[in-house]
């Protein structure tokens, strides 16, 4: 088990370490800060003395060193569009990012597994029909798309909603809705193909044919077997809790993590757009670590198979 | 005890005070805009936030000592200062308004005026206030011959220059010029503090900034223009624009900033709303780098300039609500505006022409385009090379994302768009930092011209009208005919969706003016 976690740590760190170096690659070569920060009408010597203050005429290897040593020392950089250290401006939006995607996580998962389960328990029935109707159009609709229709149906006719905004628990509902409906459909659409896989199986006719009662069937072996599949897109979805919102923040205009990316990522505000990546990935790789724990704790086969082969 | 009880009892009989003054006022009320940004540095200080969108917002909070007629003709009119007095071609005497009341409660003084155009701008040695050294280098471009301030006596100061200039009092209307209060500046911990928050003259105080969502400002009731219509003003920013136009059809907004012409149509079948405003002092064109290997030929430029249909993009893309203006200039230069003065031609028989003098033998001429960075700026991109295809001219345009792709200096720079605005009544305020000797597309080596150069200086320098006149005419002739720098497409509007119940004009620039004189519902 320590070989099994040192082993994933390692492999994280190393995906960590890429992702930043990919983005400051990226990054660096593809847009000048100074520019971008100051605007194409600044005049030369402002850009020259912005470039000069943040060491940006540095060789790029310079600035790559100089940033990497700087993390660990545990500093993440100043963003230069905001002067702040870039920390500080991810850690205050994260909680508006999470009021969002906590409440679209469990509307994804309370609606999506339960409809899935229902459709494929129903297989052929209208109602399996008309779910995966739903869930069809629920992930193939952008949520650009999406987000404006709610928009025009509950704020603009009907008056129900506010359009925008983060000014009270209100506001919330109609990105929640946005988030959470594309993933319910996601789900849906996996928790009933994975179900049907597993109700095909050899080992579902002999507990039938053994006199086991249909719902203690699907309950002791359907669902714990086709939870696998299910809880690595679920696992998928916690790991984007952070940076998954970013159309739906633009959208709504919710000052969250989404949108600080977009306007870092757009003004090559590279401190800024590091540490939002550094803290996606370490969710990210976290939360796949989680689910490959939680393989072991579902299927037996699997903690088997490692006891196997570590003994 | 007493006293305590005595000082609470007085502190009670004050609060009930209170309401019957506000039922003596008039019930005042608080707006949202939606705009698409509110400031692109997160900075509302103007000396580091130079974009169209900080001029949107620092009309409200900060003036500078001489105002500019936004909603009229663009004149220059008392401000801060009610009245200024040349000493010579390089000293200006302003006499400052009395009765000016900071947000802080403090009289402005002429030490807050020193203050504004001396340690707010420059910096001080060691002071953790200082400003960066970008924005000290924007205050050095707007004020290139500044030499000091002095205080002459406590309502008259006096700008004293080190080189003559004739167009100082405009630069003083520039948003960067405004006046901040000196005590306010000294007690914030750093410049970051205080260019979240300053401490101007306006009808509205800075009440609270969160950077990328929303800007709130408050009635500043002392104000010395008169008590401001709105309790509050909420600047939202919604990045897309079919989420601002649903705002206000849902009544959350009043305004709705940046409607694209196509738009307008839309939020005008709502008979409630309304769009209001129009041409800008802003000029859509396009630059030419003359190292082009193409383009280094100024017969093929001009063949370019001639096949732009200019009216047919006012009419299609901007539904007739732009124009072509005469040049890069604008009326409100006054004496510096070329009235006969016109933008080449749509000769597509004269452009074939110079295209066979100039021996072009349809070598590709790359255009770099933004995504739309300016309103309609791919279809407009579009339409141009389709009529520079008529004419023979084989232009190929390459979308890039981002300035600093645009700008950058490679052997296929050859066409990329821009636009040039003017901030006060004179070519010095547009064009000398864009193509004079410092300006951007020289120091760029995008095209440089030596004659171009010189008489740009003089524009900056020269106390002789006529001189300076005959300059601008020259430098006309120069870069929209025989070595062309640039080519005017039209002057660009601007357009506000708002409610039709409120009476409101819109600015001749992005400036949004909320003082009585401008608000009635």
């Amino acid at each position: 088990m320590v070989r099994f976690l040192g082993l994933r740590l390692a492999r994280a760190l190393l995906t960590l370490v890429l992702v930043v170096t990919f983005a400051f690659i990226v990054l660096r070569l593809s847009g000048d800060p100074a520019l971008l920060i100051m605007s194409a009408d600044a005049p030369p010597e402002a850009i020259a003395a912005f470039r000069q203050a943040w060491g940006l005429d540095d060789p790029v290897w310079q600035q790559y060193l100089r940033y990497f040593t700087a993390i660990f020392r545990g500093d993440l950089g100043q963003s230069m569009r905001d002067g702040r250290p870039a920390i500080e401006l991810v850690a205050e939006r994260v909680p508006a990012t999470l009021a969002l995607t906590l409440p679209a996580l469990a509307m994804k998962i309370g609606l999506g597994i339960p409809a899935g389960i229902y459709a494929a328990l129903h297989r052929n029935s209208f109602a399996d029909r008309a779910v995966m109707l739903l869930a069809v159009a629920g992930f193939t609709v952008p949520s650009f798309v999406l987000g404006l229709l709610l928009v025009l149906v509950f704020a603009v006719q009907l008056g129900w909603l506010p359009s925008g905004g983060q000014d009270s628990w209100r506001h919330a509902i109609l990105p929640v809705l946005t988030l959470g409906i594309g993933g319910a459909a996601v789900l849906a659409r996996f928790t009933r193909s994975a179900m049907l896989e597993v109700l095909g199986q050899p080992y579902m006719r002999t507990a039938l044919a053994k006199g086991v009662p249909w719902h203690v069937a699907v309950r002791r072996h359907a669902l714990p077997n086709a939870a696998i599949p299910t809880v690595t897109i679920v696992g998928f979805m916690v790991g984007s809790l952070l940076a998954g919102a970013v159309v739906v923040e633009s959208v709504f205009s919710w000052p969250g993590v989404g949108r600080l990316l977009v306007v870092a990522v757009a003004n090559r505000d590279l401190a800024v757009v590091q540490c939002i990546l550094l803290l996606v990935a370490t969710t990210m790789v976290s939360a796949n670590l989680i689910v490959d724990l939680l393989y072991g704790a579902l299927d037996p086969r699997l903690r088997a198979q490692a006891k196997g082969a570590n003994g | 005890m007493a006293l305590l009880a005595r000082r609470a009892l007085l502190g009670a009989s004050g609060a009930l005070a209170l309401p019957q003054l506000a039922v003596g006022q008039p019930a005042r009320p608080s707006i949202t805009i939606a705009v698409q940004k509110i400031s692109n540095s997160n900075s509302l200080e103007m000396l580091r936030e130079q974009s169209n969108v900080g001029g949107r917002i620092f009309y409200s909070y900060a003036e500078p000592l001489i105002d500019t007629d936004w909603t009229g003709d663009l004149s220059l009119r008392p401000g801060l200062a009610t009245a200024w007095r040349r000493i010579d071609d390089r000293t200006l005497d302003l006499t400052l308004r009395d009765g000016v009341r900071f947000h802080d409660g403090r009289m402005m003084t002429a030490e807050d005026v020193a203050h504004s155009f001396g340690p707010r701008m420059w910096g001080r040695e060691g002071s953790p206030r200082n400003p960066p050294p970008e924005a000290v280098a924007v205050a050095r471009r707007s004020f290139p011959g500044f030499e000091r301030i002095e205080i002459v006596d406590a309502r008259t100061v006096r700008f004293v220059n080190r080189t003559p200039d004739v167009t100082l009092e405009g630069k003083l209307s520039r948003s960067l010029a405004t006046i901040h209060s000196a005590t306010a500046y000294d007690a914030v911990a750093n410049w970051n503090e205080w260019s979240r928050k300053p401490v101007g003259t306006g009808p509205y105080r800075v009440a609270e900034f969160r950077a990328d969502h929303h800007l709130l400002l408050e009635a500043h009731d002392d104000y010395w223009g008169g008590r401001p219509p709105l309790s509050r003003i909420r600047f939202l920013e919604v990045p897309e624009v079919a989420a601002r136009i649903a705002m206000l059809q849902s009544g959350e907004c009043e305004f709705a900033c940046d409607i694209p012409p196509d738009q307008i149509v839309e939020v005008e079948r709502n008979p409630r709303h309304e769009v209001v405003g129009g041409l800008i002092s802003n000029n859509r064109m396009i630059t030419f780098d003359r190292n082009h290997a193409v383009l280094a030929n100024p017969l093929v430029r001009r063949a370019l300039t001639h096949s732009i249909d200019r009216e047919t993009i006012v009419q299609a893309l901007w539904a007739g609500r732009a124009r072509v203006p005469a040049g890069l200039q604008f009326e409100f230069f006054g004496d510096m505006f070329i009235r006969d003065w016109t933008v080449p031609e749509f000769d597509l028989t004269e452009a074939r022409r110079l295209l066979r003098q100039a021996n072009y033998r349809g070598e590709p001429i790359p255009y770099r385009v933004l995504n739309n960075y300016y309103t309609a700026q791919v279809p407009t991109a579009q339409i141009l090379v389709e009529t520079w295809r008529q004419a023979g001219l084989n232009v190929q345009i390459e979308m890039r994302e981002n300035w600093s792709q645009i700008r950058e200096r490679t052997p296929n720079r050859a066409l990329r768009d821009w636009s040039n605005g003017a901030s006060f009544g004179d070519p010095v305020s547009q064009t000398p930092q864009n193509y004079g000797r410092d300006g951007i597309a020289w120091t760029d080596n995008e095209w440089r011209n030596e004659e171009f150069g010189t008489l740009s200086a003089l524009l900056e320098t020269s106390t002789d009208m006529a001189q300076r006149r005959r300059a601008w005419v020259r430098m006309l002739a120069i870069a929209e005919r025989e070595d062309p720098a640039w080519t005017v497409l039209h002057q660009t509007a601007n357009f506000t969706g708002k409610r039709k119940d409120i009476h409101w004009k819109a600015a001749q620039a992005f400036v949004m003016d909320f003082r009585a004189r401008n608000w009635g519902a």
